[in-house]
């Protein structure tokens, strides 16, 4: 594992708000990591930290091992795709893409053949003559992206690129900078506060909360075995309990059982007493709420997503007021941090 | 069995709304541009006073203005005020344009109010001080009191026509040159000047415009040698009463519709006036 960028104890203070508290963070070579995580989470901070676009108050940033915290974003030779695309509007879209390599002298044969490769990697070669405000936002976006790749730069950086986009346009776009990062083997940083992007897109998460890095792993390790609460929260789970083991647990509402009141599932299963409260029909499975008495005595909400057809299966009326029990096997139950 | 569906009923509000806001507005032009109708009309005269409908056609009166002396020395003070003053209004008003609408410091607000004030300030009293201390008070020349007030006069349109051009532009293009690889002088020129450009036409052509015609503040600093054309033609109008006064004032209007016409061109009125309501 190579690193190409790292970032050590860094902070960011606006006045009295601290954006960035004191991370520590290494960007993997040719892998995609997605920093994640609410508005004003300190996300977008770091990256136009890690671009050059705002210095750090403290802490240091390595790019390539090499000390990089001082260095101007025109010395960094990062790829930086923004939200809004930032397109030049008085140039074509050739000379857009261009713009990096000119600065670069590359000689004007290989810069057209550059140019044209990288046009090609998001399908807009024949629109190379054209101006950025005759494009659709989804073609300025590839546009955008293909400017960034052109000068082969050793970090692609993405601020919310695809939050401008059409829901439709979104998913196609999720795949094709996958496809393209896997294609050139580069190393993308892509910021988001989209956990269902993140976890599509990702090989490393990095999920933030006030400044903090909150969890950092694969989107498996960070969907099943969320470190605390507020990580469970951002990942979509909404059953929080006390077991007897464990001040603080989780389940997914597809992997909570509902059984008739008095039977309990195998040994070493949670059984908490529950009511049924609200049903809700879609389809695929029905959508149970109800309130149940955890181990600690304390009334909790639980969500359950059961097929539609298992509750005829384990005796119970799938109606409010019904009496059942909630139960919860080991091998499902995600213990949560505090 | 027949479908119904809810179609709302199409309200009258597209096709015959608004009729009180239409008139309003037609009678608006008429007032405007009728009287403005009745002065090119009687420009083409060809009898020896100035009245409606003009006595048979003829276009002598033009012939007139442009070899009277006066009208022409006039034209050239006027034409050489507005370029220099639209010049220096430029100098200093599109550098402020860029630091009102590219970065925040402290007390931008009141900086920018100091930059529009001439808007507000009637020209009489900017005039009558311009002369107290200047022309008065230093014994400066009566062009240099003019040019120090017409440039005054033309920042705020410098500083509000640039930087609405400036305000429509993403704020990150910069940003994205500079990772790109360009230095802050190479962004500059690159990307800000380029993106300034029609904006700076357009104030340029509009500030031009309104030194040229400006009467309030030349009326009150022109000097014996040196008087601007809306003066010099006001001077004329007291003395004799003659279509040539119309057919100077045509050929004017003619200029002033070609500037404005290339303004709007340029970056559109849309932008220009919206960038002042902004």
């Amino acid at each position: 594992m190579t690193i190409a960028a790292q970032l050590r104890d860094v902070s960011q203070v606006f006045g009295d708000f601290t954006a960035v508290d004191g991370i520590n963070l290494d960007i993997e070579s040719s892998k995609l990591t997605t920093l994640l995580g609410p508005s004003g989470c300190g996300k977008t901070t770091t990256l136009r930290m890690l671009a050059g676009y705002a210095q750090p108050t403290s802490g240091s940033i390595l790019i390539n091992g090499k000390d990089a915290t001082r260095l101007p974003p025109e010395k960094r030779n990062l790829g930086m795709v923004f939200q809004s695309y930032a397109l030049f509007p008085h140039m074509t879209v050739a000379d857009n893409v261009g713009y990096g390599l000119k600065l670069r002298k590359v000689p004007a044969p290989e810069r057209r053949k550059r140019v044209a490769e990288a046009l090609d990697m998001v399908g807009l070669g024949h629109l190379a003559d054209r101006r950025p405000k005759a494009l659709s936002g989804g073609q300025q976006q590839r546009v955008a992206l293909a400017r960034a790749i052109a000068i082969r730069p050793d970090i692609l950086l993405l601020d919310e690129p695809l939050s401008n986009l059409d829901a439709r346009l979104r998913l196609q776009m999720r795949a094709e900078i996958r496809r393209i990062q896997q294609e050139t083997g580069l190393t993308v940083v892509l910021v988001t506060h989209d956990q269902e992007e993140a976890l599509e897109m990702s090989d490393v998460m990095v999920l933030m909360r006030s400044g903090h890095i909150m969890q950092q792993g694969t989107p498996q390790d960070v969907f099943e075995r969320p470190a605390n609460r507020f990580v469970a929260e951002f990942m979509g789970y909404e059953n929080f309990f006390a077991t007897s083991e464990h001040p603080q647990a989780t389940v997914r509402p597809e992997n909570l059982q509902l059984l008739e009141r008095g039977a309990t599932l195998n040994s070493g299963a949670h059984n908490l007493p529950a009511v049924i409260t609200q049903i809700a029909y879609r389809g695929v499975d029905v959508m149970v709420r109800a309130t149940a008495t955890d181990a600690s005595g304390t009334a909790v909400d639980l969500l359950a997503a059961v097929r539609a057809d298992s509750g005829l299966a384990s005796g119970i009326r799938l109606e409010p007021g019904s009496e059942i029990t909630a139960a919860i096997r080991p091998a499902d139950l995600v213990p949560l941090a505090n | 069995m027949s479908i119904r569906l809810a179609i709302p009923k199409p309200t009258m509000q597209k096709t015959g709304g608004r009729p009180v806001l239409g008139t309003l507005a037609v009678i608006g032009y008429v007032v405007m541009i009728v009287p403005i109708l009745f002065v090119v009309a009687a420009a083409f005269s060809g009898g020896d006073s100035l009245q409606f409908p003009p006595e048979n056609f003829s276009l002598k009166w033009f012939g007139a203005a442009v070899s009277y002396k006066p009208f022409m020395s006039a034209l050239a003070s006027s034409a050489q005020l507005a370029v220099l003053a639209t010049l220096l209004a430029l100098v200093i008003g599109v550098p402020a344009a860029l630091a009102l609408q590219r970065s925040n410091f402290a007390g931008k607000g009141w900086v920018q109010g100091l930059f529009l004030s001439p808007l507000i300030v009637p020209e009489l009293v900017v005039g009558l001080a311009l002369y107290q201390q200047l022309i008065a008070g230093l014994g400066t020349s009566t062009f240099t009191a003019l040019l120090v007030g017409h440039t005054a006069l033309l920042i705020p349109y410098a500083v509000r026509v640039t930087g609405a051009a400036l305000s429509l532009a993403d704020p990150f293009v910069e940003e994205a040159a500079r990772g790109l690889g360009a230095g802050p002088f190479k962004v500059f020129t690159s990307v800000t000047l380029p993106l300034l450009r029609p904006g700076i036409v357009s104030a340029a052509l509009l500030s031009f415009v309104t030194s040229f015609n400006n009467v309030p503040l030349s009326l009150l600093l022109q000097g014996r040698n040196f008087s601007t054309l809306p003066v010099s033609m006001l001077d004329y109008v007291q003395k004799s009463y003659d279509p040539m006064i119309a057919a100077m004032s045509t050929l004017i209007l003619a200029a002033t519709i070609v500037f404005a016409f290339i303004a709007e061109r340029a970056v559109g009125f849309a932008t220009i006036f919206g960038g002042i309501n902004k």
